[in-house]
């Protein structure tokens, strides 16, 4: 083929084509290639190929050397190049070896797409399941997303129930956000971490003179949230006579600092949290039923993790972009096994649990996908498996764990989990209803 | 004063975002004293201008580097000559004559200066302190 025919059909390309001979010098360089680069042909044609395309691999991992060193091609692997504008453009790559007619090797071709499109939609995708920071698709979290507005804007106290690490700040700080007392202040306090005495100075304020150390008069959350919101979270483990006192500020609106005889009006929304179900508490007698009524206006729950699975893959996606952007990092996601083992974990911790095992994993992965290596180790499969199988067990309790994990594993996919293990979906559908397995919803 | 020039194969690394190594040069009155290497681990950007500020280097002879490393090295108060390629050896010594202005140290498709003939218009911001 006559070079001149050669170059117009590289041109009609749309993927990045370049070729080198076996000195890793460029022989030809398409349009595309061009334009993905930056780099001119007049330019690239002659030079060395990593001087040109700069791939993140070029010194560690050159894929064409690869093909060329093993005769495979290899197929869409997920890079960066630096363009000539020092621009971090991401990238797929497809290598293949090149062959003169008598089949002796006279170089390589690679073909590179531009994915820039395809991570902006990506980033528009998740943008449509974020809500004011908090990402989610399940229905469980589409129903919070559709009511948190109308939340928001009433005045009414809000409780949020939630196990720990399921984000109830993050929701007390969207529903402030979007309240209209948004651009007033936010004042959390964490009423579990605090004795009562220290608590109530620090909920109330002091005057001067109300105890030995108070020279000056110092200003409570209550006081330093006016016009705005106050945050009471763990409110489950304050005391009954804190419980009383926070009663007359949510009775009233009104309050005393610690050495005041003079009542201050609070003009602040209150939202309250906890990891407790403060039903059953009073059930117990361990808070007051009238508090009770006055804080769970409006209730919230937000659902443990491992209650919302599907929302993992999203979740793990926000959170490696949210590191890639603190650690200037270019972690391109988690491999495929490595997500099968995050969809399979209970989650005890939830959301900040996962956050700790990408923060983990950051710290170990250089770049490309995060490995099970690169998990902390108690979310490897061996100790995974060690916990689930104990010695002794039946045939039947070891199926019934064996399906349960393949469907949890495919998102609640019947079809796939039957495949995974090998039989007929209407055989597990029989052995599901026969063994009484408790499946997640699709 | 202390130069760094990240190496691959005796030549300049082609992507600084990326190198492993990288050789540090003392010079003084335009001669180099002392050279020696060292490897550069650190991944994250921010690391990676603080391991050179640590190291006591004044400017940076590199290859392609991202704009988001080369913000980071230029805040740590390295001078960055970037778009730079060729053997190490010649670089050095076409910076030590004060040539490493020239078109062949130019990356293809340098758009930084008027070393490559074809990247039209600009004005080398880099040089020799």
């Amino acid at each position: 083929m006559k070079p001149d025919v050669r170059d117009i059909i590289l041109d009609s390309i749309a993927d990045g084509v370049f070729t080198v001979d076996d000195q890793w010098r460029i022989t030809s360089f398409n349009r595309a290639a061009e334009q993905i680069t930056g780099v001119g042909r007049d330019e690239a044609i002659g030079q060395r190929c990593c001087e040109v395309f700069r791939a993140s691999i070029c010194e560690s991992d050159c894929a064409l050397k690869q093909t060329l060193a093993t005769g495979r091609p290899i197929g869409n692997k997920a890079v960066y190049i630096l363009n000539a504008n020092g621009q971090r453009i991401p990238i797929s790559i497809s290598t293949a070896i090149l062959k003169d007619a008598k089949g002796k090797v006279i170089g390589g071709v690679e073909t590179f797409r531009d994915l820039t499109v395809v991570e902006e939609l990506r980033k528009e995708l998740a943008a449509k399941y974020t809500f004011a920071d908090i990402v989610g698709r399940s229905p469980a979290m589409r129903r919070l997303f559709d009511i948190l507005p109308e939340i928001a804007a009433s005045e009414s106290t809000v409780l949020i129930e939630g196990p720990s690490g399921t984000g109830k700040e993050l929701f007390a700080r969207a529903i402030h956000d979007l309240s209209p007392r948004g651009k007033k202040p936010f004042v959390a306090i964490n009423c579990g971490a605090l004795p009562d005495t220290l608590l109530e100075s620090e909920l109330f304020g002091y005057k001067a003179g109300a105890f030995t150390d108070a020279r000056q008069d110092k200003p409570g959350r209550f006081q330093l949230a006016e016009g705005g919101t106050v945050f009471l979270d763990e409110i489950g483990d304050i005391s009954p006579a804190m419980q009383s006192r926070l009663l007359r500020v949510l009775q009233e609106r009104v309050y005393e600092p610690l050495g005041s005889v003079a009542p201050q009006q609070a003009d602040v929304r209150i939202l309250a949290a906890t990891n407790k179900n403060l039903a059953h508490l009073v059930s117990e007698g361990r808070f007051r039923e009238d508090l009770y009524y006055r804080i769970n206006v409006i209730r919230l729950e937000l659902p443990a993790l491992r209650d919302r699975r599907e929302d993992i893959p999203l979740l793990v996606d926000h959170l490696v972009a949210k590191f890639n952007r603190l650690r200037g990092k270019d972690v391109a996601g988690v491999a495929e096994d490595v997500l099968a083992l995050l969809m399979e974990h209970d989650w005890p911790g939830n959301i900040r649990e996962l956050e700790n095992v990408i923060e983990h994993a950051f710290v170990l992965c250089r770049g490309g996908l995060i490995q099970v290596n690169h998990l902390p180790p108690s979310l490897r499969p061996k100790a995974a498996a060690g916990a689930r199988w104990r010695p002794g067990m039946t045939l039947e309790a070891m199926e019934r764990v064996l399906i349960a994990d393949a469907v949890r594993r495919h998102g609640g996919n019947r079809k796939a989990a039957a495949a995974e293990l090998g039989i007929n979906p209407s055989t597990l559908f029989r052995k599901v209803k026969a063994l009484g397995i408790d499946l997640p919803e699709k | 004063m202390r130069i760094a020039i990240p190496t691959w194969s005796e030549r300049v690394s082609p992507v600084f975002d990326e190198a492993r190594t990288v050789l540090l040069v003392d010079i003084e009155d335009g001669r180099e004293t002392s050279r020696l290497e060292t490897s550069l681990s650190e991944a994250e950007s921010a690391e990676r201008a603080a391991k050179l500020a640590g190291l006591g280097v004044a400017c940076l002879i590199c290859g392609a580097i991202s704009q988001e490393l080369e913000a980071r090295v230029s805040q740590v108060g390295i001078e960055v000559i970037p778009q730079v390629c060729g053997p190490v050896n010649e670089v050095l010594s076409a910076y030590l004559r004060g040539a490493i202005q020239e078109p062949n140290f130019a990356m293809p498709g340098c758009r930084h200066c008027c070393r490559n003939q074809r990247g039209r218009g600009g004005r080398w911001r880099g040089g020799r302190r």
